[in-house]
């Protein structure tokens, strides 16, 4: 029972393999996410009959999640504080539609034939509005102690009715060109085999990088060929997605929402961890007390954290008005659900202090390939409900029976 | 197996993944005596009472646990089952529903039962009749919640012994509980005892064991290295039986020369949802000195220190000088800047972040010292907090596994890293040695006395007056939220304390 102390290797009974099974067993969800995914896709390309996985289905997949995926990110860091936002499929449902009115009315007016400044204008009131409407929140949540639930949900009752307001209940096109780019373009294949090697290149920077640094301060490192095979594997991935999309003939290219998803959930994952703001936003929600006595500042950083959902909830407004070309009373009505669940999917604890951004993506992806395979099969869209719903119940249900069983 | 036997384990051992808990424990406990059970932390003490309360059911250790002459096997629904032999444990965690009754909570999962609705006539009568029989000072309709630690340990107790108890185990039931509380404890335990229960008493405070067991085991590393009636054995020999070796002095004592007064408090009243919890406070603490803080629980010890730090009761009037300065503290951000550090009571609740790694808790405080303005440098946090680590010998098997993991002792050297990692001029430390093993108090201690040796002024808050006396240079006592005293610790003894902390003086 005793252990050494912290400058001694670990304890000498600990196998390679039993570290690796402990190391599994508590990024078990993840795993199993991904071993769901891959079933999900086998399942459906059978189905299906190759049809699923063909170059055309895999770039509209990635692009279909991306709206969901981007508010999910954020709700990882809301879900881990211990709070939750109802209001994000509204908020991201009003954002659409605002930005379509201005597309479609106001700068033909104000502007007239300058598409590049009308949508540039477009991105800039659709993050404001929905930035402004994360400070509301957070303020109401942080500084006014008004729980989380009740705020959004109240919130969601008040979008519903601006986004009728706003509409009047008519369909708004947002189909102008260069606005239409954001939704519905690609990065140039060309280019997208560029940002391969970029990439690859970051990564083996990053990594000599961070073994000097490493070395400086005298921490083992791990074996040179884990990094590389790492990086390898990393880049394979890459360039397989990148082949895939590129060979879609009628529209080569990584589109351009997935590639804005990938940049966000980036960014954020990297606030997440190695910020002040990221690592105290995981504390508060492991400890409120303690992290309060250690001269972090609650309300600050929940009001921070509705800040960046509302801005958020602003991107994935501006790219859902784009992709789907219109704003019409039904925008972004239950996307919130998708958010939380993709969320949760991922591993995000609804009890706070866990949770990680790139497993959000996965349950993201999972949710998307869901919806796009039975879409394929011509299912009801009931039974996409029902079979999310049991899916998401049953991830967590065996998450908790395999957790008891491991203690 | 004779008569007077009501409990035998036999070649007990129970493994967990890697680690051997309890490794061929044997001994007996007689009918209707005070069983004291002691040993380290990690020694295999709460992992023996989790076999007898069926936490752990039969088959999942081996050897035999004989209890009124047959083997005792706790199967199926195991800690119900073990409620239905009559074996009742109160845990060093308390158990209760903070938004219930006294009376709800001590009922809780077998309410009286009238046709269908719950009888809470029947349920509030027999509630005060188990309080009033054993004299403890909770009313049946009281919530939990309102109570102090001290009084929600009592009503934890008035659960176990509800249930007909005829084997009582007692996890350091004491480690929360004011001397006054000890004594109606100790009482109540020897009422029981006259009428017949079987006690097994755990507690980390050497004094108990002498003052109220008849027998008393220890254990180390999961082995019983002892098990003799208590009357033949001294504190020394029981400290050095737990750690394997002889121990000298309990309390370490190094040469040191207290400075100027860094910390003045005048006349300090303060106010907490309109009550008010401070009614006159003043004191003065010097670089280098440890100023030790005696009095009951509700003296106001914890709320003095919280507001001292800024994040409790509003300071209605009165003085607070840093330095000759007088300070405003608003928050523990304020207190931080002003060099203040504060190692909280209960670490699991105030703290840690449980589920986090040793780096991630000593670096929490401290996040601004690595990198720029915005992102953390990971490599100079792991090397700093690994440094902290190292140098209080926090011992674990990497510095990124979760706190959660560790020792009582190894908890509280992380709570500290954290601090020490921030700098303070003072540090204030609330009953830091609560629920800590012998031998990791001793470490606790020796750090205390490098600090202060090193000129920061240290408030230590302690319940235990042995070690307010042991540590501290001067003690001051609280009473009712006043200061009712400063004492010079040489000329100190526990009765004028407690002549000072039961107002009597």
């Amino acid at each position: 029972m005793s252990n050494s102390t912290v400058t001694q290797p670990a304890q000498p009974q600990k196998t390679l393999l039993s570290g690796l099974t402990r190391r599994f067993r508590q990024d078990f969800q993840t795993y199993t996410m991904i071993v769901a995914l891959v079933a999900i896709w086998g399942y459906f390309a059978v189905a299906t009959e190759g049809s699923y996985v063909s170059p055309q289905n895999i770039s509209n997949l990635f692009r279909q999640m991306s709206v969901t995926s981007l508010m999910a990110a954020g709700m990882v860091l809301v879900i881990v504080t211990g709070n939750i936002d109802l209001s994000v499929g509204r908020l991201a449902g009003y954002v659409s539609v605002i930005v379509a009115y201005l597309q479609a009315n106001t700068w033909t007016t104000v502007f007239p034939d300058q598409p590049a400044l009308a949508a540039i204008s477009s991105v800039i009131v659709g993050l404001s509005v929905g930035t402004l409407w994360g400070i509301a929140q957070g303020y109401i949540i942080a500084y006014l102690r008004v729980p989380a639930f009740i705020v959004t949900l109240g919130s969601l009752f008040i979008l519903q009715g601006l986004v009728l307001l706003q509409t009047e209940g008519k369909t708004i096109p947002a189909n102008q060109p260069v606005f239409s780019e954001i939704g519905q373009g690609y990065l140039p294949a060309e280019l997208s085999w560029g940002l391969v090697a970029v990439i690859a290149a970051f990564l083996v920077f990053n990594m000599l990088n961070g073994r000097r640094n490493k070395r400086r301060y005298g921490f083992p490192l791990p074996a040179l060929t884990v990094d590389v095979l790492k990086i390898a594997a990393y880049t394979v991935l890459l360039v397989v997605y990148v082949g895939v999309v590129n060979s879609y003939s009628i529209a080569p290219g990584i589109p351009y929402p997935v590639l804005l998803l990938a940049l966000i959930a980036v960014v954020v994952t990297y606030v997440s961890n190695n910020t002040r703001f990221g690592r105290y936003a995981y504390a508060i929600g492991g400890n409120r007390d303690a992290a309060r006595l250690s001269g972090i500042s609650i309300k600050r950083n929940i009001f921070l954290i509705f800040v960046l959902m509302g801005f958020l909830c602003g991107v994935a407004g501006v790219v859902l008005a784009s992709y789907v070309g219109y704003g019409t009373i039904g925008a972004g009505g239950g996307y919130e659900l998708d958010v939380i669940a993709s969320a949760i999917l991922g591993g995000t604890s609804t009890l706070g202090g866990v949770g990680t951004i790139p497993g959000a993506m996965i349950g993201g992806l999972i949710m998307a390939s869901l919806s796009t395979g039975l879409q394929m099969l011509n299912a009801p869209p009931a039974l996409t409900y029902v079979i999310k719903g049991s899916v998401l119940v049953f991830a967590v249900l065996l998450d908790v029976y395999l957790k008891r069983n491991d203690s | 197996m004779s008569e007077d036997t009501i409990l035998e384990f036999r070649n007990v051992t129970k493994e967990f993944p890697g680690v051997t808990a309890l490794s061929d424990v044997s001994f007996k406990v007689k009918r209707g005596e005070i069983h004291g059970l002691c040993g380290e932390n990690g020694a295999g003490k709460s992992t023996l009472m989790k076999i007898l309360a069926g936490v752990y059911p039969y088959g999942t250790y081996s050897g035999t646990v004989l209890y009124n002459g047959k083997e005792l096997k706790l199967q199926n629904s195991a800690i119900q089952a073990a409620v239905r032999e009559g074996i009742a444990i109160v845990y060093q965690e308390l158990t209760l529903v903070p938004a219930m009754t006294v009376a709800e909570n001590i009922f809780l999962g077998r309410e009286p039962v009238e046709r269908g609705s719950i009888d809470w006539d029947r349920l509030h009568s027999e509630t005060r009749s188990i309080l009033e029989k054993y004299r403890l000072d909770v009313r049946p309709q009281d919530v939990v919640r309102n109570l102090g630690i001290g009084q929600m340990q009592m009503t934890e107790i008035a659960k176990a012994l509800s249930e007909d108890a005829q084997v009582l185990i007692l996890d350091e039931p004491t480690s929360a509980l004011s001397e006054v509380e000890i004594d109606r404890l100790m009482e109540i335990l020897q009422t029981l005892k006259a009428r017949g229960v079987t006690c097994i008493y755990i507690t980390h405070k050497m004094n108990e064991f002498f003052r109220i067991t008849d027998q008393l085991t220890v254990l180390r590393d999961g082995k019983v290295v002892s098990s003799q009636p208590t009357a033949e054995l001294t504190p020394e020999k029981v400290v050095g039986l737990m750690v394997g070796r002889e121990m000298k002095e309990r309390f370490p004592r190094g040469a040191r020369q207290p400075g100027d007064v860094i910390l003045e408090v005048q006349d300090l009243h303060a106010e907490w949802a309109g009550r008010e919890v401070l009614k006159g406070v003043s004191f003065a603490l010097r670089k280098g000195e440890i100023l030790g803080i005696a009095g009951l629980m509700g003296s106001g010890r914890t709320e003095l220190v919280m507001t001292l730090f800024g994040e409790f009761a509003n300071v209605t009037s009165g003085a607070v000088k840093l330095d000759g300065k007088p300070v405003q503290i608003k928050g523990s951000q304020a207190a931080m800047r002003h060099g203040l550090g504060l190692v909280p009571e209960d670490r699991k609740r105030f703290g840690l972040v449980l589920p986090q790694s040793i780096v991630r808790n000593i670096s929490l405080a401290n996040l601004g010292q690595f990198g720029g303005s915005l992102a953390v440098d990971e490599d100079s946090e792991l090397a700093a907090s690994t440094r902290m680590a190292q140098d209080l010998a926090v011992k674990a098997p990497s510095v990124q596994v979760a706190v959660g993991s560790l020792s009582g002792g190894n908890q509280q050297k992380v709570v500290m890293a954290k601090w020490l990692l921030s700098n303070p001029q003072i540090l204030i430390m609330d009953d830091p040695t609560r629920g800590i093993d012998v031998g990791a108090k001793y470490e606790i201690y020796k750090l205390m006395n490098a600090l202060a040796e090193r000129g920061i002024g240290i408030i230590m808050i302690s319940s235990e007056l042995e070690e307010v006396l042991g540590m501290s240079d001067r003690v001051m006592v609280m009473w009712q939220g006043r200061s009712q005293g400063t004492l010079d610790t040489r000329e100190a003894t526990q009765e004028r304390i407690m002549t000072l902390a039961t107002g009597l003086a």
